[in-house]
């Protein structure tokens, strides 16, 4: 194997690459990267198993096409930090990997390739495409409510379906949840919503490189493929029972608040400064024309803001995690956000643009 | 007080006067002491020691299950006696407490005043012999109260602390166990005298932050207060089990006994914790803990046991002599707490509203009928474990 490429262009690829592969991994074959040359450009593979990818360089000469597994955090950072414009790879007879660049060049040891795991190659049948920019606005909007750690499996993934012509995604760590959706051409309703795991979803958005792009999405009965101009992207299906999520969205309720989506977002953030660090709330006291906002912490202080706002319903109050609420609120499209819940126990719904729901619950003390 | 569990089984059985008694676990099995008379101890029988090395210590020897309803009865009266001499106690255990009776001269009298009062008062009222130290300090407190075991009465003053610990061996500094006592005799330490004596730089360099305290200590330094309210910072149980166990699914059944315990233990101090803790020691003493933090904090036990359970399928198998789960970062029920979106509508509302209503439903029932009044179907038909001091 022979390639000549742009030292940048491969760099990137790289480090997209390691964004998949892991640092360290029971199965040490994966902490490398797979570059495979043919006479149409160069690609480099890399999968932990769960998220997979194939990215192509562009601007590549093969001189000689051919398969090379070589250890994927040690080419990034050696790759990186050579100054020369151009990068050759080259494999040498005795398996190990020259990487030159100028006059400076190193050797690394190489793997059998037939060690490394097999890649899926995108399968067009059922695909259907979107913009690239409108499938990473619905990650943005979702992911961040997805759950860490802890709880239920099935919330560390975005479930996504394909639902009455739009595409669906929802996110929930039991606490929030996060609903986005975006007009898509497909008839069909998908029969079963599949559940992403994020880190696939977050790929998918480090690849699309101009959001104007058109990517197309192929969902398989145990896992998901996106396609962009030079990369594919493989995420297995999370394999579990997602939550009721539909069950929990408020549908009718008897306070509706309407306000300025920036200066709420604001008045949320001033009052959280003063309440503690375990148990972050911040309380709402609602009434005709204006939202008060009280944050208190034990030994601190208190702190008070009020704002105007379009208010149905009678005197009320309710009690959220700031920091909830304010990253919903970093998305918001909209300039006026709405909030629409029963009583201070049951969820709030927030409409933070025409397709984008996100409900939280609130924070109760016992009587 | 003296022999605490024992003397409170002669007292109850005054047959049992001048003979050897222990409370404890059986000798078949893995049972341990957890209390001897002193007539026992002449015998050389120790609390922790098992069973089985006792009985054979002192074939006489009057070996009784433990009754603990009992012992906290004979505790809580003790502890009514404290508190009418100073609001400043601080409970150690069942046993032990520390006044602070600073400030109740007016009222009471000096300290060795209020000492031999409380001391007779418990006698004449509950029937038991208490030991009195009386010092200017906690550690210095605590040292006085065990210098003249049994029914003793000793008191530290202030010109005479060098004196007192001086000859003491350096075990008898709180912190300061076999391993820190090896270590501190390969320095030519034995006695606290000898600790005292040493550089402060020395001894910090070759303990941290540890050598400071045991080094303050050696001087009769200490500033704790007596705190009444002392915070509890964790919950928990653990048994060893009579013979190993090595089936996953017995291993289980054990653990979801001990979380629904805990669950309980918290829920009678209204408190719920974030941290669960599983402790499990292999046949060969060799020991693990594996712990996860909750997104919220519980007192239910299912939720408990739910991460104990997977805590233990990360130990790796093997043949256990015990296990424990314990609950930590604590906090009050009445903290504001971040309600779940989905604990109304799932597996019966585990963990949500309805299963609390059912849990306060079935703790009255616990509190009015005893623990085992109402029990989860996976747990009946075994009875409560017993441990190896046979409670």
């Amino acid at each position: 194997m022979k390639v000549l490429c742009n030292r940048e262009k491969l760099r990137e690829g790289l480090a997209v690459a390691n964004g998949v592969i892991p640092a360290k991994s029971t199965k040490p074959v994966l902490e490398n990267v797979c570059l495979v040359a043919t006479d149409s450009g160069l690609e480099l593979l890399g999968t932990d198993l769960e998220v997979s990818l194939r990215y192509t360089i562009s601007d590549v000469e093969v001189s000689d096409p051919g398969t090379a597994v070589i250890p994927a955090r040690v080419a990034l950072d050696f790759i990186r930090d050579l100054s020369s414009e151009t990068v050759t790879l080259q494999l040498g007879d005795d398996e190990n990997i020259t990487i030159q660049g100028g006059d400076d060049s190193c050797e690394l040891v190489t793997v059998d390739p037939d060690e490394y795991p097999v890649i899926s190659r995108f399968d067009t049948e059922g695909a259907f495409s979107i913009q690239g920019g409108s499938l990473t606005r619905l990650v943005g909007q979702t992911a961040f409510a997805a759950a860490r750690e802890g709880g239920r499996y099935a919330m560390h993934g975005i479930l996504t379906e394909v639902h009455g012509g739009e595409l669906r995604m929802v996110a929930t760590d039991g606490r929030r949840l996060a609903l986005a959706s975006t007009p898509v051409d497909v008839k069909q309703d998908s029969k079963e919503p599949a559940i992403i795991p994020t880190k696939g979803t977050q790929l998918f958005c480090r690849v699309i490189s101009d959001p104007l792009d058109q990517v197309s999405l192929q969902f398989g009965s145990n896992q998901v493929g996106m396609k962009t101009p030079n990369a594919e992207v493989f995420a297995r299906l999370i394999d579990g029972e997602y939550p009721r999520y539909s069950a929990v969205i408020p549908e009718e309720t008897k306070n509706h608040v309407e306000v300025n989506a920036e200066m709420f977002s604001r008045k949320i953030r001033l009052v959280s400064n003063v309440t503690g660090d375990d148990a972050r709330a911040v309380r709402l006291n609602i009434k005709k024309g204006e939202v008060e906002f009280f944050g208190r912490s034990a030994g601190r202080g208190e702190a008070h803001a009020q704002m105007e706002a379009a208010f149905k319903g009678s005197k009320t109050e309710i009690a959220f995690n700031p920091d909830y609420v304010l990253e919903g609120l970093k998305n918001c499209e909209a300039d006026l956000v709405t909030l629409e819940f029963s009583d201070r126990t049951s969820p709030g719904k927030f409409r933070l643009g025409e397709n984008y729901i996100y409900v939280v619950m609130p924070i109760t003390v016992e009587a | 007080m003296d022999a605490f569990y024992a003397s409170v089984e002669i007292r109850d059985t005054p047959a049992l006067a001048g003979r050897p008694v222990c409370v404890g676990g059986p000798s078949a099995g893995r049972g341990v002491i957890s209390a001897a008379s002193y007539e026992a101890r002449k015998y050389g029988v120790h609390s922790a020691m098992p069973t089985a090395q006792a009985a054979r210590l002192c074939p006489e020897l009057v070996l009784l299950p433990p009754d603990f309803k009992r012992y906290t009865q004979a505790s809580r009266e003790i502890m009514e006696i404290f508190k009418r001499y100073t609001p400043l106690v601080e409970p150690l255990s069942l046993d032990e407490a520390f006044l602070d009776v600073v400030g109740c001269e007016r009222l009471h009298g000096d300290a060795e005043v209020i000492g031999r009062e409380i001391k007779a008062a418990i006698l004449k009222e509950v029937g038991l012999v208490a030991s009195v130290g009386i010092a200017p300090s906690k550690f210095l407190a605590k040292l006085a109260s065990d210098l003249d075991k049994p029914d003793g009465f000793r008191v530290i003053q202030p010109e005479e602390v060098r004196d007192v610990l001086d000859p003491l061996p350096v075990s008898k500094i709180f912190g300061v166990g076999e391993r820190t006592a090896k270590r501190l005799e390969t320095m030519g330490v034995r006695t606290i005298g000898e600790l005292a004596s040493r550089d402060r730089e020395t001894v910090l360099e070759r303990f941290g932050a540890s050598g400071a305290w045991i080094h303050d200590l050696a001087h009769g330094l200490d500033a704790r207060r007596v705190n009444p309210s002392r915070e509890e910072k964790s919950h928990g149980m653990e048994r060893t089990f009579a013979d190993d166990l090595s089936d996953p699914e017995e291993l289980r059944v054990f653990l979801l006994e001990f979380c629904e315990e805990v669950a309980f233990g918290l829920r009678e101090k209204g408190l719920r914790g974030k941290t669960v803790t599983l402790k499990a020691r292999y046949a060969d003493f060799k020991t693990v803990t594996r712990s996860q933090t909750l997104a919220s904090s519980t007192n239910l036990g299912p939720r408990i046991y739910s991460v104990a359970r997977e805590l233990m399928s990360r130990v790796p198998e093997g043949s256990f002599r015990l296990i424990g789960v314990q609950v930590s970062n604590l906090e009050d029920v009445r903290e504001p707490v971040q309600a779940d979106l989905f604990s109304g509508l799932e597996e019966s509302g585990r963990g949500g509203r309805d299963h609390e209503a059912v849990t306060e439903g079935l703790d009255k029932l616990r509190r009015k009928y005893g623990r085992g009044a109402v029990t989860r179907g996976s747990l009946v038909g075994r009875g409560r474990s017993k441990g190896r001091d046979g409670s």
